[in-house]
């Protein structure tokens, strides 16, 4: 294959992915400044804004909270998510057009909508605890990648193998768990690390759920921002960059990255 | 039995949706109407405060240029990854998919830390001797469009990515057979192939720009106010939530008129689909 | 405007693997020449390299003089017909066929006249204003061979163009290619898996396997005397066996094979036999008898099926497994014992090789 591309063009994509990657770099940088304020590139090198980060209560506190929101709400989305999946490939006839178009609401609606309608029509009308609004606003956002995921290893899935081991006296369920899953592991594995992720990373439902004794680690950086300029945030910017290369590795090694521009 | 199959499987995740999320936003839209000075009143004030009508152009306005620039810098980029050979194709689109897995609070932190009164830019500029006193570049919708522009651009890399290399190879080679030099080939045949991708795109970015809140609010404040971090203060700052509830309903009116139309236009469009 | 293509010494690779090794080619002004071969052998990759779509590691392509080795796709002006059509799917069947004139700088008028008549040519006028998705196959491939020859390019090349009909169209489409192929008189490769294909097509045939040409020659020869074991099996000798002449008298020679069986067979038949030979034979070439008091080779009969014309035995001989036709009138059973006899006109002799 003959691949001539303008030099013009190659120079510009240069560009492009410095100032995608130039930015996580600085902050990078900053994190590792042994100074009180934030700045680049580093003065000095230290790993001082580290152990910060677990001196204060808040952040600490926060990123159990965050944890444990990402997932629970990731299992809830696994659990229902796979059978909707499943459902949607191999039923699809018997079910109605509607159906495909209700699961697709938790990426249309704004989530900011999500938030809000979650505060004011849950927590506060019906007097509900709001870890509650907050964690099945969290499953109600990652479901569709869930759906997504398992939906693309379904598509490459022989559902005659299924058929197979029904007609050698297999009965349904048995077979879901020992034919089927077994055989979109991979999906469910990318399907877990994208939700979790997305959870972990989510600003735009959290911040409506979140207030006095509940917040998640973004709600927290984002008030830290408002009223510190230290490299406390750059550092924890770092570790949550840490665990984006890990959900990276376990996505490269299940679905492949080039899933992701799908 | 089969039919009942289907359903038992799908039904968590429909009451899932209806109940954590149809009810209640459904609950939120119908509190617009219900207002004691009429059903279109929330509506009618909305509109007539000239504060609330410039955030919502000025919404309109950053989305449309965060998603103009990200069509051109994402098809171009994209354009070159998807000829790029298959390990430095690789090595790119991991260096897209990393910001893109990186939360919103930290690529927007980065632009913070950037365009601060101290920041980088500043302190550069400062050094090559540009400037004489640091400029102000935080809180303006310039500052906005450039961090949004850094949160959407990989996703539109991908997207185009995923478009461009689902145009069939035959194609690009038959254009070339038939005499078409590759800018020719790129503007007659590529680029009509991935118009349908290309709209795809852009209400994704259109749509995450409009609805966006950690951004705006950190780059913007309270100077460059957008509809989500308009929405935000009325809810929590003001406590007036009929107003929080009339932004929610325009939001998703918006949001779901705008996916509706470009669906609609993208199906048309696409000559592969039957 | 026609040329004659040559291939002088390509190899090509894909990473570190040969895919073609020092293949020359030339194939004349007007002729039509088909490479044909199993998957993997060569044939898309000559094709690829000559369209310019890969570089050879080593050779040269000349095309009426003209050194293409190294001009990229587009400037290289030769008419290529896909196995999936390539038909622009946005553009409408007169812009599909219209879109090689305006590479060239023709249009309007000129433009408009010169698709029109080629769509009248393929038949296909009607439906000049249709999108490719609304056609049937057929259509489609009508229209890529529009698309291919109203550049009047100096060479056509069509890379498996059949392979997605059905059997009905196929053979009408293959007898419209050639006449349009005839008519127009453009020197063309036409690329196949398909035997009946390519010999009901070609001028000549090039039997490819493994990036090597095994042998060019017209379909009728190919067929009749092929040049060597592979060729042979190829088009459908089953039975290869090897053979030494122990007697040679006049017009005939008596040769042996494995287990002393002696076989006499007329020069007239096979012109000069080596002293060491291959005795190539179809199923037809072997006929199943249980005279005993024939010459042939003995074998004891093993599975029988029904050909419709024959019935074809698998037989065990001392030569090994063969496999041999025999008559309708008298159905032989497993385990008979039986003699093959050669039919001259059904068998050749190849020279001797590792088989």
């Amino acid at each position: 294959m003959t691949r001539n591309i303008h030099p013009l063009l190659i120079a510009g994509t240069v560009l492009v992915f410095m100032f995608l990657v130039g930015p996580l770099i600085i902050v990078l940088g900053a994190a590792l400044s042994d100074t009180t304020y934030l700045t680049f590139p580093p003065q000095g090198l230290s790993l001082r804004w580290f152990e910060n980060i677990f001196q204060i209560d808040a952040f600490r506190r926060t990123i159990f909270t965050s944890l444990q929101i990402a997932l629970l709400s990731t299992v809830i989305a696994l659990i229902i998510g796979i059978p909707a999946a499943y459902a949607l490939n191999r039923h699809r006839i018997q079910l109605p057009g509607w159906l495909s178009t209700l699961f697709i609401l938790p990426v249309l609606v704004p989530e900011l909508v999500l938030g809000f309608s979650l505060l004011k029509n849950l927590a506060v009308q019906f007097n509900s605890p709001i870890y509650l609004s907050l964690l099945f606003g969290h499953s109600l956002i990652v479901l569709p990648y869930v759906i997504r995921v398992i939906s693309a290893s379904l598509a490459s899935f022989d559902f005659s193998i299924e058929e197979a081991a029904i007609s050698l006296g297999s009965p349904p369920l048995k077979t879901f768990f020992t034919i089927l899953l077994p055989n979109v592991r991979s999906g469910v594995i990318a399907a877990f690390i994208l939700a979790f992720i997305t959870s972990i990373n989510d600003v735009s439902i959290s911040i409506f759920l979140t207030g006095p004794g509940l917040s998640t680690l973004p709600i927290q950086l984002l008030a830290h921002m408002e009223q510190f300029f230290d490299p406390t945030v750059a550092s924890v910017s770092v570790l949550l960059m840490l665990l984006t290369v890990a959900v990276m590795a376990v996505v490269e090694r299940t679905l492949g990255l080039t899933f992701l521009a799908k | 039995m089969k039919r009942f199959a289907g359903w038992t499987l799908a039904f968590p995740a429909t009451l899932l949706i209806v109940v954590f999320l149809v009810l209640p936003v459904l609950a939120t839209i119908w509190t617009t109407f219900t207002t004691p000075a009429g059903p279109f009143a929330t509506y009618l004030s909305f509109f007539g405060s000239s504060f609330r009508r410039t955030v919502l152009f000025r919404t309109i306005q950053v989305s449309l240029a965060v998603t103009a620039i990200a069509l051109v810098v994402g098809i171009l980029t994209a354009y070159v990854v998807s000829r790029a050979p298959g390990w430095l194709k690789s090595i790119l689109i991991i260096a897209a998919v990393f910001p893109l897995l990186t939360g919103v609070v930290v690529r927007s932190f980065a632009w913070l830390i950037i365009l601060g009164k101290n920041g980088i830019l500043n302190s550069t500029l400062l050094k090559l001797g540009l400037i004489s006193e640091p400029i102000t570049m935080l809180y303006t919708q310039g500052a906005v469009i450039v961090a949004m522009v850094y949160l959407f651009v990989p996703l539109m890399i991908l997207t185009l990515v995923g478009v461009l290399e689902s145009i069939p190879d035959d194609l690009i080679q038959a254009s070339a057979s038939l005499g078409a030099k590759p800018s020719a080939t790129f503007m007659q045949v590529t680029f009509p192939l991935a118009v349908p991708g290309l709209i795809v795109g852009a209400v994704l970015v259109f749509a995450g720009s409009f609805t966006s809140y950690a951004t705006p609010q950190l780059l913007g404040g309270e100077q460059v106010m957008m509809m989500g971090t308009l929405m935000y203060q009325q809810a929590m700052v003001t406590f007036d939530w009929v107003a929080a509830s009339t932004i929610a309903a325009v939001m998703v009116v918006i949001t779901i008129a705008i996916v509706a139309a470009m669906n609609a236009v993208a199906r048309r469009l696409n000559p592969m689909a039957t | 405007m026609t040329q004659s293509l040559t291939l002088d010494s390509i190899s090509a690779h894909y990473g570190s693997t040969q895919v073609l090794e020092n293949l020359s080619l030339a194939v004349g002004e007007g002729e039509l020449v088909s490479l044909l071969g199993a998957s993997g052998c060569g044939k898309t990759t000559t094709l690829r390299l000559v369209a310019g779509f890969l570089q050879p590691t080593s050779g040269t392509i000349t095309l009426g003089g003209r050194d293409l080795t190294r001009l990229p796709p587009h400037q290289r002006d030769i008419g290529l017909v896909f196995q999936n059509y390539a038909l622009f799917p946005h553009l409408s069947v007169a812009d599909n066929v219209g879109f090689g004139l305006k590479q060239r700088g023709i249009s309007g008028d000129a433009k408009t006249k010169r698709v029109g008549a080629m769509l009248d040519r393929v038949g296909l006028a009607h439906l000049a204003d249709r999108l490719p998705a609304a056609l049937s196959g057929g259509q489609k491939q009508r229209v890529a061979l529009a698309r291919a020859l109203v550049i009047e390019p100096p060479l056509l090349m069509f890379d498996e163009p059949l392979s997605n009909l059905d059997a009905k169209l196929r053979i009408d489409m293959r007898v419209e290619i050639r006449q349009l192929q005839r008519a127009n008189g453009t020197t063309s490769v036409y690329v196949t898996h398909d035997q009946e294909e390519a010999f009901s097509i070609s001028d000549r045939v090039a039997i490819m396997h493994a990036g090597r040409i095994m042998q060019l020659d017209t379909p009728e020869i190919l067929y009749q005397r092929p040049a060597n074991a592979f060729v042979a099996r190829f088009v459908g000798f089953e039975n290869l066996i090897a053979m030494k002449v122990v007697e040679r008298d006049g017009a005939k020679i008596t040769a042996e094979m494995a287990g002393g069986i002696r076989l006499t067979l007329p020069l007239e038949q096979f012109g000069a036999i080596p002293d060491s030979f291959i005795l190539a034979c179809r199923a037809d070439g072997l006929q199943v008898t249980d005279n005993a008091a024939m010459e042939g080779i003995p074998a004891t009969l093993g599975l029988r099926t029904y050909l419709g014309r024959a019935y074809q035995y698998q037989a065990e001989t001392p030569a090994g497994a063969l496999i041999a036709n025999g008559p309708l009138t008298r159905p032989l059973d497993a385990g008979v014992t039986a003699k093959l006899v050669p039919v001259p006109e059904q068998c050749t002799i190849l020279a001797p090789e590792a088989v």
